[in-house]
């Protein structure tokens, strides 16, 4: 694998590049726009949003706030390994964090699952209309992130390798960016209201 | 036997402290992510109003954690944490004068 250093301190070069911060910033005020007019709209119905959030599951949340985090700090592990040139401890991380992705997606299925069964589908009432669409829109960056890991692992796994630091670390940083954007879905959907 | 196993035993500790060496700030970091959801999960279970500004000023907390820490927005030039933190200041200061 090809390794070279970055000056991180040149305003053009944050980690994981520049483009994927200017991705991260549009990403962050796309949510953060949905989750203030969320807020807004919880002031015309306040009971309607309160009782909607106590149909949700709280633990759940929290256990997916708690394997994202994991799963997080897997990566960041991951890319440490990488920086020492240990290729193989690094992709071990790697599969954790991969790990980690899935388990939230499987609990993230089965709390679908169980507001599906109630019958609490988009179209129950504006509470429920942003759960999904935040959420759902959500669980669509965890995927791709998932992809973009597996392709980074199969990359490090060649023999000859053309995965550089760089790509790992932009890779790494898309993933973050999932954990950013639910430390803010998850205080305001399931616990604010 | 005993001789394996101990063998087994020395290259375990050692990799689990090359591990802990390596990683320690990441490690730390990780242990006060998750004891803060945790406290967030418990505090949202508090009647009083204060229990919402506490719970969104330990999830920035948890924020600043994530970008600083694990995205090692802490190497980056100024003008990417000054712009993460403008965003969340400002993201919580709208959301507390709205809810």
């Amino acid at each position: 694998m090809k390794l070279k250093t970055t000056n991180y301190k040149n305003i053009f070069y944050p980690p994981g590049g520049i483009l994927l911060w200017i991705l991260i910033f549009l990403e962050l005020i796309t949510f953060g726009v949905a989750l203030i007019a969320m807020v807004i709209s919880s002031k015309e119905n306040p009971t309607v949003f309160h009782e909607s959030r106590l149909l949700l599951n709280t633990t759940f949340g929290t256990v997916n706030t708690v394997f994202l985090i994991t799963s997080g700090f897997f990566m960041a592990v991951s890319v440490n390994y990488l920086k020492q040139k240990n290729t193989k401890k690094a992709l071990l991380f790697l599969t954790l964090t991969m790990l980690g992705g899935l388990l939230f997606l499987v609990l993230k299925g089965v709390e679908y699952s169980d507001k599906i069964d109630a019958g609490l589908t988009i179209g129950y009432n504006t509470f429920f209309t942003f759960y999904w669409m935040l959420t759902l829109f959500h669980v669509i960056h965890v995927i791709v992130g998932l992809v973009i890991l597996i392709s980074v692992y199969f990359g490090l796994k060649k023999e000859i390798s053309t995965t550089t630091i760089e790509d790992v670390e932009a890779s790494a940083v898309f993933w973050h960016m999932c954990d950013l954007i639910w430390l803010l879905l998850f205080p305001i959907i399931y616990l604010l209201f | 036997m005993a001789y394996v196993r101990f063998n087994l035993a020395v290259v375990i500790s050692n990799n689990l402290f090359t591990f802990l060496i390596m990683n320690s700030r990441t490690i730390y970091v990780w242990i006060l992510l998750v004891i803060l959801t945790v406290a967030v999960g418990v505090i949202s279970s508090f009647p009083f109003s204060y229990a919402v500004v506490a719970i969104l000023v330990l999830s920035g907390i948890k924020f600043i954690g994530v970008s600083f820490y694990f995205m090692e927005l802490k190497k980056a030039h100024i003008f990417w944490k000054i712009s993460v933190l403008i965003y969340l200041l400002l993201f919580l200061t709208i959301v507390l004068i709205f809810i």
